[in-house]
């Protein structure tokens, strides 16, 4: 029996074969493919666990490293300061006088005792170094600073061998205007290496010169001398550990044999080079090469105990034309911690004045001639002066000084028991470190916010507690804005970032925690600062779901208004009252004053 | 001239630094010095000596120079003498903690016998 299966029926059914055949095949070939797939999935996890052991003991090595260097730094300095010192009280001779024989000898163990402490530190320097423990601390720096403070570190030393130091008149015209990308400490010390370096082998009466080249985006110096010179196939060598060049007197010199070691170190770690050239005349050079901007900025900055936190490369670019004659002046009563900012300060190219007090402060900011005002104020909370408080105020009654941007310094335990006005306002206490990364954000923010006032987006759905608010901030510079509801809120954050939000927690439509789960989600709304001003005193807990940037946490009942204008002046910028900033910085993101609290 | 007998109390674990700490201060600049082994033993006889500065090393068995200083600050007979840490370790990070630690200074080791005094003075700002 026949079956006749009629031709257009055949014809689907080998269609349909067909479908079949070239699924199952794609199936298999699938199957093939996601197990090769698998295969290779497998072998990345693998590799990516070796990747990661792998990291982890390299960086179990360098904690190890660290605490060694650090130990050894430590354990061999101990004793040394107790042999240092037994002789240096017995070579001064305020326990009697000794005999020629005796102090020649003892003059040969304290000579040998400073050479092995200079022996120590340049070690640990070049092994911290060579280990990638030191990491740079990228700033902007000014050319003139460093070089002025290497020469007065070796005036004594060039006075001594009668040795003159100068700038050539090229390098001097140049200089004023440069200024690059770098960790000044670094520099400094490679600057001071040099010098030392030269004069110690300079004939008495000769000269040292400091010479300077600018071609685009690049920077080279030279220190220049007027020795015997480096023989020409030694010139490469003299850069390697313990190659000093040979002649007699090389060891007697006293050097460690390091210094150019290190130097080369801290140039190879800026990406530059050095390199050592005969004079045509008589003598040699040292010459460096540095790149002016680094890429590397961010990624470098941050220490062992600095959060991460943005550092704008404008920390310390201050515009040039503007550096020489508007200073930022720092009011702090201890002396120590004030000279630590001001000589960080003066590194990265700014003009610094002083005050111990605030009446000092206010004094100075008054007194400044028209043309060159004070830029910045840096107030130091934790002092025992009793107007540290005050200073905002009266800073902001006077006119030429009513929109000065005030940064505040560590807002500690100690200044909440300063802030034991009336109505006590309480703070969250938590002792701030005074990171140094922090602190210069913060006042470039500052010097960046002279473009208009400062803008506070007050969330708040009381209307009679909001106006008490706004009219409080009616005759200051800071310009209040208002929103009932959680909408509104978020409409206009994202119109425009505020300077500051003061928010209350219950809403009609939502309430404060959700805002801040909001703004956290938003990189650029993420760090804003806060005031939440809640009806009641808040748990830890809760208080962690609210932090932003810079937050503070006040109850209503226990507040003044007035206290909650003081708090917000001090956490946004005041905007300049004759705005004259350049187009450039208006457009520009929004920046904000604010104290480093928790 | 009239100069300021100073009174200085030196906290060092280790005896041969305390001497010579000592000696410096004593035979260079005339100071009146006492001394103790550790950072308690320092905070107990501190209020009834009420020196002019506290000298205090930074790595001590037990308590260490900067909790013995947070320590001295909640006590309020001493909360007021300016303390002055001495330290072997010189690594910037190092460095920048102990100044933020809110202490009048930081020296470093080995310091020079013959500055001691000088350098103390000048950190604490002392006419000399």
């Amino acid at each position: 029996m026949v079956i006749s299966i009629p031709a257009p029926t055949a014809v689907v059914l080998l269609i349909l074969l067909l479908i079949i055949g070239i699924l199952v095949g794609v199936l298999v070939q699938t199957r093939r493919k996601s197990s090769e797939l698998r295969v290779r999935l497998d072998a990345a996890r693998q590799r990516q666990q070796e990747d990661e052991r792998e990291l982890t003991q390299r960086s179990a090595l360098d904690t190890l490293k660290d605490e060694f260097v650090s130990t050894v730094s430590h354990e061999l300095r101990t004793p040394l300061t107790s042999i240092r010192g037994a002789l240096g009280l017995l070579s001064s001779g305020v326990f009697g006088n000794l005999d020629v024989k005796s102090q020649n000898l003892l003059r040969i163990a304290l000579t040998n005792t400073d050479r092995l402490i200079r022996l120590i530190n340049d070690l640990l320097d070049l092994e911290r170094m060579d280990s990638g423990a030191a990491v740079l601390q990228m700033r902007r720096c000014s050319l003139p600073e460093l070089v002025n403070q290497a020469m007065e570190t070796m005036s004594a030393l060039a006075d001594a061998g009668q040795v003159k130091l100068l700038v050539s008149p090229g390098a001097k015209a140049l200089m004023p205007n440069v200024f690059f990308d770098a960790d000044p400490d670094r520099i400094l010390q490679v600057l001071t290496n040099l010098f030392s370096n030269a004069i110690k082998f300079a004939p008495a009466s000769s000269s040292v010169t400091f010479e300077v080249e600018t071609p685009p985006d690049e920077l080279i110096f030279r220190v220049v001398d007027q020795g015997r010179g480096i023989p020409e196939d030694q010139l490469e060598s003299i850069f390697e550990r313990f190659k000093q060049v040979d002649h007699p007197d090389a060891r007697a010199i006293g050097g460690t044999g390091l210094g150019l070691a290190i130097c080369r170190s801290i140039i190879q770690q800026h990406g530059g080079s050095i390199w050592a050239q005969r004079n045509v005349a008589k003598g040699a050079s040292i010459c460096i090469r540095l790149p002016r901007h680094q890429r590397t900025y961010d990624a470098s900055v941050g220490g062992a105990y600095t959060a991460s936190i943005e550092v704008p490369s404008i920390v310390a670019a201050p515009r040039p034309d503007t550096v020489l004659d508007t200073p930022i002046l720092i009011c702090d009563d201890n002396k120590a911690k004030r000279t630590l900012i001001v000589t960080q300060l003066r590194a990265r190219g700014h003009c610094v004045l002083e005050a111990g007090s605030s009446d000092e402060a206010i004094e100075i900011a008054k007194n400044r001639p028209a043309q060159s005002p004070v830029r910045a104020i840096l107030l130091d909370l934790q002092m025992s002066d009793m107007k540290r408080w005050e200073i905002l105020k009266l800073l902001t009654r006077n006119g030429s000084t009513a929109s000065i941007p005030v940064v505040c310094l560590s807002m500690g335990a100690e200044a909440d028991d300063a802030l034991q006005s009336p109505n006590a306002l309480r703070p969250t206490s938590s002792p701030s470190l005074l990171s140094e990364d922090y602190l210069f954000a913060e006042l470039s923010h500052a010097l960046l916010s002279d473009r208009g006032p400062g803008r506070v987006l007050l969330v708040e759905d009381d209307l009679d507690l909001a106006n008490v608010v706004l009219g409080g901030f009616a005759k200051t510079n800071v310009l209040v804005e208002h929103a009932a509801t959680l909408y509104r809120a978020k409409v206009l954050c994202r119109e425009r970032r505020p300077d500051l939000l003061i928010l209350d927690l219950t809403l009609p439509d939502g309430d404060g925690f959700s805002l801040v789960e909001w703004l956290r989600s938003l990189p650029e709304l993420a760090s804003l600062p806060l005031i939440v001003y809640s009806g009641r005193e808040l748990e830890e807990g809760d208080q962690s779901k609210l932090r932003l940037g810079p937050t503070k946490f006040l109850t209503k009942a226990r507040v003044q208004s007035r206290d909650l204008e003081l708090l917000v002046l001090t956490m946004v910028p005041q905007g300049r009252g004759n705005n004259k900033s350049d187009p450039e910085d208006r457009g520009g993101q929004q920046r904000s004053t604010g104290l480093p609290v928790s | 001239m009239l100069v300021t007998v100073r009174h200085i109390l030196i906290i060092d674990d280790e005896d041969d630094i305390r001497e010579v700490a000592s000696l410096s201060l004593e035979a260079v600049a005339g100071w009146k010095v006492s001394t103790a082994n550790s950072a308690s033993q320092g905070i107990a006889v501190a209020p009834g000596l009420q020196p002019d500065a506290i000298l205090m090393d930074v790595m001590m068995p037990g308590m260490d120079g900067p909790t013995a200083f947070r320590a001295m600050q909640q006590v309020a007979s001493i909360a007021h003498i300016p303390v002055i840490l001495l330290t072997a370790k010189v690594q910037a990070q190092d460095q920048r903690r102990f100044a933020d630690l809110g202490v009048a200074a930081v020296l470093f080791k080995p310091f020079d016998p013959l500055q001691l005094a000088a350098q103390i003075s000048k950190a604490l700002g002392w006419p000399d």
